[in-house]
């Protein structure tokens, strides 16, 4: 649906994104993961148009992101709060989707049902300036989602929001994927990468260093489960692709007292493939 | 050409929504031209007397007669003083304008003008104030023939004064020229059994005969200086509120950049063209609106009567369209609203001292006015001063409009290159 093909980008010696190519699958939610200054942003960029790559393309639906006909069928949730203080809810949602060409009866009802799956129906008609951070970002999400858009980007939905509006937008989203919505989901937090997303992309330093299921890139360069576990005998620590069968293994020649599992996740397939940790 | 619209309705709305940007874009002009037009044309109070301070050393009822007569309109504000040096002292201050001295012998002069000739007085002031010098010296003329109007106008003091000069001229004796003594002497009883047939009361006197008969005919003359100080300063409140639109709109579109919006419209199908030019249109409505409404306001409560509403409107639109490229123009000077606000006003102001926004044209030296020719500000007034009360044909309109047009287009389409180029992050 959208493709990079070894896309590079520079901004004088900086190179922001550097060969990238990957593909967005229709219907997925697909995690952009990687630390502040990895070539999110710039991606996302890249992605809606408002950069030109220097080399390669980005091709989403078969035309390219710079023509308005193909943006019209993208939203996005920029990382800073792209909303008017000064307009109501309702009315921030209704000037944006008017910009994505919505007009008359679907323009308001559209919006309506954009600000009710946010949760937001009950202060739609109140300043986005008395809302609060979290009820802002739900907002901001609302804006990019009233025109129905085939690809949603959401670039860091969650910064700086209260876990109970955090959860909601994830909710947001879940909903949003079973319409069928593509998403693309750039953070650097793993938990949201592991709960949400179908597949992850992880990006350093503007390179794309594997794409895969959450799963698969655990197993792939995630290493090994780690086993501690106190018997009769003394302490264990084993290192193995099979925890279980070390387990049960140890407890068929020793009586076991206790044992803990450590599984590898994102941030270990991160420190893994670039040897620093996300929030380094 | 709908989300142009829908652009410009938002930022129409955002104005709308801020208060302190609402009252310095519609209601702080008219406050300025309002406060500078009652200043320029003393409405804001009582017009301001000239003080001064006299020294009476006749003090006789004749002199205080003459300093009451002196006090009696509006213009001066006099203050007995006895000490001559404290007097001139406060000339020497600035605290009066001039200090009056009225010596010995005053009150007889003043009373028997005829006889004794009119009395002297001694003016001080200070020689650079030659305005009022030269106002004082007609109120105080004025004055001193104050009695001889009295003499004239009152039947009995004409009388008296002949009985007395018959008197005079009978102790006199031999001392007077026997030609002149027999000429008096045939004259003065003539004119005392004249005088005693005049009509006693109001219009009494020589009054009635001296009266001047004028015969009024009316013939307008044609108008080239503005009707009352309000048509000066309302042309300089529009400019104001004027400049406040470009400041206001241009650093709005800075905290679209800065707040993110920008990158969302930018991101929606919508060009960077109608962006912008939603932005533009909203400022020109707001200009458009912000001259109305003064002019509007000036119309009704001032008395300013524009001498041709279509120049006027000529001058309105063009006006508007330089400021809106001014606007644009401004926007791409700072990253930060604080940067563009602060770079902004700073040339604004400069635009308004040297193009006759602060000071009316017609009050700068030749030399400050020609430097103001590179100030849109001079041509925004000219033009609005042309339809008020200058009287341009459409033919002498054709200048101050084009030059703004010319601004407009040009600064707008360098706002317009340095913002696309600068904008993309």
């Amino acid at each position: 649906m959208l493709a990079f093909h070894n896309v590079r980008k520079a901004f004088r010696a900086t190179v922001a994104v550097d060969g990238l190519s990957l593909e967005v699958r229709r219907g997925e939610v697909l995690g952009l993961l990687g630390p502040n200054g990895a070539g999110k942003t710039t991606s996302v960029n890249l992605a809606v148009g408002l950069l030109a790559p220097d080399q390669g393309r980005v091709e989403f639906a078969g035309g390219s992101p710079q023509q308005a006909a193909v943006r019209r069928r993208m939203g996005v949730a920029p990382q800073s709060l792209a909303i008017y203080d000064e307009l109501t809810g309702e009315e921030n949602v209704q000037f944006f989707a008017r910009m994505h060409g919505l007009r008359g009866a679907p323009l308001r009802q559209r919006s309506a049902q954009a600000i009710a799956l946010v949760g937001l129906d009950d202060r739609r008609r109140q300043r986005a300036g008395t809302y609060s951070g979290g009820m802002k970002r739900r907002l901001n999400l609302a804006a990019a989602i009233a025109h129905e858009p085939e690809l949603l980007i959401l670039d860091e939905p969650t910064a700086g929001v209260d876990p109970q509006s955090r959860n909601a937008i994830f909710e947001n989203i879940v909903a949003l994927r079973a319409r069928g919505v593509t998403v693309i989901y750039t953070t650097h937090y793993m938990e949201e990468a592991e709960r949400l997303c179908d597949r992850v992309a992880i990006v350093d330093r503007g390179r794309l260093l594997a794409l895969d299921t959450v799963r698969g890139l655990v197993a792939a360069h995630g290493g090994h489960s780690r086993l501690h576990a106190v018997t009769e005998r003394g302490e264990h620590t084993i290192e193995a692709d099979d925890p279980v069968a070390e387990l049960n293994r140890l407890q068929a020649s020793e009586r076991l007292l206790r044992f803990e599992l450590e599984r590898p996740s994102l941030e270990a397939v991160f420190l893994n493939l670039t040897g620093r940790t996300l929030r380094d | 050409m709908d989300a142009v619209l829908a652009l410009a309705l938002k930022d129409l709305r955002l104005l709308l929504r801020d208060r302190v940007g609402f009252f310095f874009t519609f209601f702080f002009p008219i406050l300025y031209a309002s406060f500078f037009g009652m200043i320029f044309s003393g409405q804001a109070g009582q017009r301001s007397a000239i003080r001064i301070h006299v020294v009476d050393h006749d003090a006789t009822p004749e002199s205080r007669r003459f300093v009451e007569r002196l006090a009696a309109g509006d213009r001066l504000e006099c203050a007995m003083v006895e000490n001559e040096a404290a007097a001139n002292d406060a000339v020497r201050r600035g605290r009066v304008a001039a200090c009056l001295v009225l010596p010995r012998g005053f009150g007889a002069r003043y009373a028997h003008p005829f006889a004794r000739g009119l009395p002297e007085i001694e003016l001080r002031i200070d020689p650079s104030r030659a305005a009022e010098s030269g106002m004082l010296q007609g109120l105080l003329a004025g004055a001193l023939f104050g009695s001889v109007q009295d003499l004239m106008t009152d039947p009995n003091a004409l009388g008296a004064m002949v009985d007395q000069s018959l008197a005079e001229l009978d102790q006199a004796g031999s001392q007077v020229d026997p030609l002149i003594s027999g000429a008096l002497r045939a004259f003065l009883p003539a004119l005392r059994a004249f005088v005693e047939r005049m009509p006693r009361g109001a219009g009494g006197g020589l009054a009635g005969a001296m009266e001047p008969k004028i015969t009024i005919t009316p013939i307008e003359r044609q108008r080239f200086g503005p009707r009352n100080a309000y048509e000066i300063s309302f042309p300089q409140g529009i400019v104001w509120g004027m400049l406040g639109c470009a400041a206001g709109f241009g650093i709005a579109l800075v905290q679209e950049r800065t707040r993110g919006t920008l990158m969302r419209l930018r991101i929606s199908p919508v060009s960077p063209y109608q962006i912008l030019a939603g932005k533009a249109l909203a400022c020109f409505l707001t200009t458009v609106l912000v001259a109305g409404l003064l002019l509007g306001f000036g119309y009704v409560v001032f008395g300013v009567r524009p001498g041709s509403w279509p120049l006027l409107s000529v001058a309105v639109l063009c006006a508007a369209v330089a400021f809106v490229g001014i606007m644009q123009l401004l926007s791409v000077l700072g990253r930060t609203e604080q940067a563009a606000g602060g770079i902004g006003w700073a040339i604004l102001t400069v635009m308004a001292m040297l193009g006759g926004g602060m000071v009316p044209l017609f009050f700068m030296p030749t030399w400050m006015q020609q430097i103001g020719s590179i100030s849109p500000v001079k041509w925004v007034v000219y033009a609005l001063e042309g339809a008020i009360w200058r009287g341009f044909s459409p033919a002498e309109m054709l200048l101050p409009c084009g030059v703004l047009v010319a601004i407009g287009v040009v600064t707008f389409a360098i706002g317009v290159r340095a913002f696309s180029w600068s904008d993309a992050r």
